[in-house]
């Protein structure tokens, strides 16, 4: 009991680090119909960025992953959005698809010839120690990773529904349309959201990266799992893409220690078909549905 | 007589390749009612669009109160008071009622005025401020409709271009639109309405257009219109609504 309790605390908290990347994943479809094939490698590049600051400038540690934040939005953000995105959407959402997949082949090599192709060690934001809550052993770091998860989350939530902009911005990813015959400057909620999905791209980068090491090719398996939680989330609801990288997470985590660890990496391919055989729709999704 | 508020200038416009607009010209009178008829694909829909700068114009242009608005975006037209509410249903069906109408305001300079307005406009839709912060999905097809106008009248518009409102409404909820319609009138704002009951909606109109391959084939009133025996076979008596 005591061990499962620990296995799904730890899947939780992968879990909510795969949810930062597909609610960014969710919210660039929504507002841009962006299928960003380079998830992944925005979750893999950032820990680098931190690295090169504090490794290759000297910077401490808080400050280096201010600046791998900062610099992921505007790379991942916003030069992503006017250099990739803007151009080649208006050929088409697959030469977009394509562009982005090239993308994340160009930052996994760029990674390994410009910094390491080992496996990089992280420091732990929380430390790494063990604390026994009744009884049960529970890592300290991972129950921290957790809560600034959710906290990120739920600071993007209280965005999204309580000020004027973020509604504005869920106007767009709900009827693009509609929202610029109302007036809202909907390019500039379309930018908004890719600042968002590069910030959490970032937060989620420095998260994992004490736990799975950086890594070039680290973007594989997050950029899968981030697509899955999406889909399973039903690729339309910020919510959605919450519940779906929670469980992605629970799943992966006891499928490798009671299956194997050798099968942890098709998990989240298994639930994929899953979902897209018996429910098209997603956990929460509801079936698209617009007018104009 | 009233004066013309609105007009266009042979405005020639289309998707891509396609020519929809064909020299378009019209003049709209100020604090009149007139409704667009015209069989399905006149361009009726696309007019709109080009009015409130969805829609690039080739050539032509378009005056709103004697001012050149050719080119204006969807922002520029609601500042000079023309709103805008599509064909279809356009509301934002997981924010709420109330969040829906506020989206209204977006273009509102002076936001502090906000609360009070949306106050005033529940007031005036009392099915609406029943279901305030219900999701507006949950409301039926015709409260979205109301919805939609209501949202579209929070900047006080001296224009209303409305869409087919009555498309998928019961008799009592098209009464209900008209009857708004009809109020608005009465208060001076001039409306520009597309609708395929062309009959129930000529009967409380003042003028009427008939487009037909993206040209005006007749701008009259909405009693020579109705009386006009081209008309009653063409679309009045054109199989979608029969006279009874
Ligand atoms: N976004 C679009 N892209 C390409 N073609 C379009 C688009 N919208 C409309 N059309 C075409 O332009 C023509 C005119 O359409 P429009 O919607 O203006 O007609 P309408 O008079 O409003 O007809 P209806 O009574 O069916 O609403 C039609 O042939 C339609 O298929
Ligand atoms: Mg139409």
């Amino acid at each position: 009991m005591a061990e499962i309790l620990q296995l799904v605390i730890a899947g939780l908290a992968t879990g909510a680090i795969y949810a930062l990347a597909a609610i960014g994943f969710t919210l660039l479809w929504q507002t841009s119909q962006t299928i960003n094939f380079a998830q992944g490698e925005f979750v893999m590049l950032p820990a680098f960025f931190a690295l090169v600051a504090m490794n290759w400038l000297g910077g401490p540690f808080w400050l280096s992953c201010l600046v791998a934040i900062l610099v992921s939005i505007l790379l991942l953000g916003m030069v992503f959005k006017l250099i990739v995105v803007d151009p080649m959407l208006k050929q088409g959402v697959l030469p977009l698809v394509i562009s982005t997949i090239a993308l994340g082949l160009l930052l996994r090599e760029g990674a390994k010839d410009f910094y390491s192709a080992e496996a990089q060690p992280f420091p732990y934001i929380f430390p790494d120690r063990q604390i026994s809550v009744l009884g049960v052993q529970l890592s300290l770091s991972q129950i921290g990773v957790l809560l600034i998860a959710l906290a990120v989350i739920a600071a993007l939530q209280l965005f999204l529904s309580r000020t004027r902009t973020g509604r504005q911005m869920q106007a767009t990813a709900q009827n693009p349309t509609v929202a610029r015959i109302l007036g809202v400057p909907v390019e500039r909620m379309i930018m908004y959201t890719f600042i968002i999905n590069a910030a959490l791209a970032a937060m989620a980068s420095l998260l994992i990266s004490p736990i799975y090491l950086a890594k070039f090719s680290n973007g594989e398996h997050l950029g899968l799992a981030a697509f899955v939680a999406a889909i399973v989330g039903g690729f339309n609801q910020v919510r959605g893409a919450i519940a779906g990288g929670l469980l992605v997470g629970v799943i992966d985590n006891l499928a490798a220690a009671y299956v194997s660890t050798g099968y942890r990496q098709s998990v989240p391919l298994i639930l994929l078909v899953l979902f897209i055989l018996f429910r098209p729709q997603g956990l929460l999704g509801r079936r698209e549905e617009r007018a104009v | 007589m009233s004066d013309s508020i609105l007009q266009l200038d042979a405005v020639v416009g289309g998707y891509g390749k396609m020519t929809i607009l064909n020299g378009t010209t019209t003049s709209i009178r100020r604090g009149r009612i007139t409704t667009v008829i015209g069989p399905n694909g006149a361009g009726k829909s696309t007019m709109f669009k080009a009015i409130f700068g969805l829609l690039p114009l080739r050539s032509g242009r378009i005056l709103f109160e004697g001012r050149d608005v050719t080119g204006h975006t969807p922002r520029m037209m609601l500042d000079a008071g023309v709103c805008y509410v599509p064909q279809g249903r356009n509301i934002f069906p997981e924010l709420s009622v109330r969040h829906n109408l506020e989206l209204g305001a977006v273009a509102l300079k002076d936001q502090s005025g906000l609360p009070d307005r949306v106050a005033a406009m529940l007031k005036g839709f009392p099915i609406l401020a029943e279901k305030a912060d219900s999701q507006a999905s949950t409301l039926s097809g015709g409260q979205q409709k109301l919805l939609e106008v209501a949202r579209g009248l929070l900047l006080d518009p001296k224009l209303i271009l409305i869409d087919e409102p009555s498309i998928g409404l019961s008799p009592l909820m098209v009464q209900e639109v008209f009857g708004i319609l009809k109020a608005l009138r009465g208060k001076g704002v001039t409306i520009l309405l597309i609708e395929q009951n062309a009959k129930q909606a000529l009967q409380m109109s003042d003028y009427g257009l008939v487009l037909e391959l993206g040209q005006t084939r007749i701008e009259d009133t909405a009693a020579n219109i109705r009386a006009d025996p081209r008309i009653a076979q063409l679309f009045l008596g054109g199989g979608l609504q029969p006279i009874r």
